[in-house]
């Protein structure tokens, strides 16, 4: 733990509290509480990422309950491949970071209907349980409805986020850019 | 007794093309302020940074040449441990300067010496007394985010002083303060230098520097131009060529076509015109 | 959300708060069954009240509202099993057993989330961590990310304000509210990693990640009230996950 890593943290979690609860706000079918973390994995590396996700969770669960927290575990996933597609020049151009992103959020959704399930019986955030809810309806069983709703908002979720921290980190100044090395790479510079 | 040492330094930033410094040497010794100035990128914030350490460690890039701070280089393992407490840095905007833990304006400035290990006893002596300094006792109990640009910048220069640290190194410390706090400034700057502390200014205030700088060290383009008695230079031609300006009436004189040397305040210019 | 003044959640140390709170949770999620889970929801919103944080158990129904819904159509509507009618609708009785178990689960968690979120006094839990000689970075991040949240949410409001004023619309279709996340976000990430530049700057020359051990400024008492009641929430905790696993 540096002072540099001390100043960047606070700052990257709250990016993901406020841009998830402005998204939210909008009230848009989406997530988009991982920003911080994918950026922190970006700038500074996937065990940053990590405990800016951790962290993050572990706080929106004090803020919004304790419920929340097991999703945890999706963020540390989010930084690690964020992270491994920094190492990899995977934001170099917004195709490349569209793909990125839908794997992430292939492997998010996957991972978190699961715990949706398993722990949380299908009832979690009210947009997600709406289209459980529809798709019971319609007569499909509790875990395929489960899985399907949290796949595709993950999806569309992961690929937003990775496409606006990827154009974000090729739009910065050179000066900036040389803070951080990793972002460097990660644009394919 | 020099306190900081740039020896022949050149710095360039990482994805730069042009250096930031080059074959920069200087020297600032305890007892004494020394004022950096030059145009607008002429490296004197890059100076400083590296005079603190944080450049390249915080900032990346290729540094050259030999810098001692308080007689350690401050690039090296193991010098920011020892340099701690030590140096102090203020930098022009307040708000980027907090501890972003604080509360108060009492914890803001108790910050750097709680995080030094410090005895509470000597800490609430030192808060109290900077605070004093900073003519701001009665912003204690307030929450340093709900204050002025003003306020706030005097919170966290109390917040360096009460460190007694034995280097200053302040970036353009008055653009945020009003014009008492300005005077409250360049009045400790001075008591500081008294102290024994070796206070390094980068700032374009000659009006306010003038006189209280005991040495000027003037940068182009980022080697050192000019370095000598600050009101011999402002009073020449030089420190314009090196892109630099001079004081209010040192200015105007120039403008109104006065040859050099120039006077530098109104007391002066009466003095010399006034029939 | 503030207590009522001399609450005693404020008035605690520090930890307790949250070690009470970190055990409703784990209690929360081990207890069995619809009684245990609802008792457990209750004594939460009365510990809550008695504490001075009696706020929190009406905010928490802020979210709670719709999840509690949205848990009776999806088992007490929709579920399997054998069917019971109340008031004219068909409801299944597992599902409703279901429901309100995970409805009283969700309650006693969120309740206990926002009174410890109400009671967490940043400088008080930063020198309650720097007395027991744990790492200060640890406390440090807890408590800057706390207190960056209201300032970023500010500054997200200013820009959002800003961008409006040029032409940006926020309400209406979809697609509209998803070309607003753009013109938010990066003017808020931009100036957040300047920040992050000078505020690392300032935090080195002050030996924030020191390894000197801090002092705390004001530590806060810790009572045997305090003690014995970690102790005991501690182990109400651990009860509650024995029953689970045993009984």
């Amino acid at each position: 733990m540096n002072a540099r890593l001390l100043a960047l943290l606070p700052a990257a979690i709250a990016i993901n509290l406020v841009i998830g609860g402005l998204v939210n706000a909008l009230g848009l079918p989406l997530y988009l509480d991982s920003i911080g973390t994918i950026l922190a994995a970006v700038l500074a590396g996937p065990a940053v990422g990590m405990l800016v996700g951790a962290i993050g969770q572990l706080l929106f669960g004090l803020i919004n309950g304790y419920q929340w927290i097991p999703f945890g575990l999706i963020q540390l996933v989010i930084a690690a491949l964020a992270g491994l597609a920094a190492a990899h020049g995977g934001f170099r151009s917004s195709s490349v970071t569209l793909a990125w992103g839908l794997l992430t959020g292939l492997v998010a959704g996957a991972l978190s209907s699961v715990i949706s399930y398993v722990l949380f019986k299908g009832v979690t955030a009210t947009g997600t349980t709406a289209v459980v809810t529809l798709l019971r309806q319609l007569g499909w069983s509790l875990p395929v409805a489960v899985t399907a709703s949290s796949l595709l908002l993950d999806l569309v979720d992961k690929a937003a986020a990775f496409l606006l921290v990827g154009a974000l980190v090729r739009a910065l100044p050179l000066r900036m850019m040389g803070r951080f090395p990793r972002a460097a790479r990660a644009v394919g510079r | 007794m020099t306190r900081l040492g740039f020896d022949d330094v050149g710095f360039t930033y990482p994805g730069a093309t042009v250096p930031a410094l080059t074959g920069c040497s200087f020297a600032a010794g305890a007892g004494a302020v020394t004022w950096l100035t030059g145009a607008l990128g002429a490296g004197t914030s890059t100076a400083l940074l590296l005079a603190a350490g944080l450049a390249p460690m915080h900032t990346g890039g290729l540094r050259t040449g030999r810098i001692h701070t308080l007689g350690l280089d401050p690039a090296e393992d193991g010098a920011a441990r020892a340099l701690g407490g030590r140096v102090a840095l203020v930098l022009s905007t307040p708000a980027t300067q907090l501890s972003g833990i604080a509360e108060t304006v009492a914890q803001e400035v108790a910050f750097a010496p709680a995080n030094l290990g410090w005895p509470r006893d000597r800490i609430h002596a030192g808060v109290g007394r900077a605070l004093e300094a900073l003519a701001i006792p009665h912003l204690a109990t307030r929450d340093p985010t709900t204050l002025s640009g003003g306020e706030m910048q005097r919170v966290v220069i109390a917040a360096m002083l009460v460190l007694e640290p034995e280097l200053w190194l302040l970036d353009e410390p008055t653009s945020a303060l009003d014009v008492d706090g300005r005077a409250l400034l360049h009045r400790l700057l001075r008591s500081e230098a008294l102290r024994g502390a070796a206070v390094v200014v980068a700032s374009e205030d000659a009006d306010g520097l003038a006189t209280v700088a005991d040495r000027l060290v003037v940068l182009t383009a980022g080697r050192v131009a000019l370095d000598g008695v600050p009101q011999d230079l402002l009073r020449g031609d030089r420190i314009w060529d090196a892109g630099a300006g001079s004081t209010s009436i040192g200015t105007l004189a120039r403008v109104a076509g006065v040859a050099a040397p120039r006077p530098l305040s109104v007391d002066e210019g009466v003095a010399r015109w006034a029939r | 959300m503030t207590l009522a003044p001399g609450a005693l959640a404020a008035r605690a140390h520090p930890f307790t708060p949250l070690v009470v709170t970190a055990a409703i949770a784990v209690a929360a999620i081990a207890l069995p069954g619809a009684m245990a889970t609802v008792a457990l929801y209750a004594a939460t919103v009365i510990l809550v009240l008695a504490t001075g944080a009696g706020r929190a158990a009406l905010r928490a129904l802020v979210p709670l509202a719709p999840l509690w819904l949205f848990l009776f159509l999806l088992h007490g509507v929709l579920g399997d099993g054998s069917r019971v009618t109340v008031a004219g609708l068909s409801l299944s009785r597992d599902g409703l057993t279901l429901a309100v178990t995970q409805g009283a689960r969700l309650g006693a968690i969120a309740t206990a989330s926002l009174a410890l979120y109400a009671a967490f006094s940043p400088a008080r839990f930063v020198d309650a961590v720097a007395e027991r000689g744990w790492p200060f970075s640890a406390a440090y991040l807890v408590v800057a990310t706390l207190l960056a949240l209201p300032r970023f949410r500010a500054r997200a409001v200013v820009i959002l304000e800003a961008q409006r004023s040029r032409g940006l619309r926020l309400r209406g279709s979809v697609i509209n509210r998803i070309r607003a996340i753009g013109p938010v976000t990066f003017p808020l990430l931009l100036g957040a990693l300047a920040e992050v530049d000078e505020r690392g700057f300032a935090l080195e020359t002050r030996c924030a990640a020191g390894t000197v051990r801090r002092t705390a400024l004001a530590p806060p008492a810790d009572r045997m009230a305090d003690r014995m009641v970690r102790w005991a929430a501690a182990l109400s905790a651990g009860a509650a996950v024995v029953w689970r696993v045993f009984g």
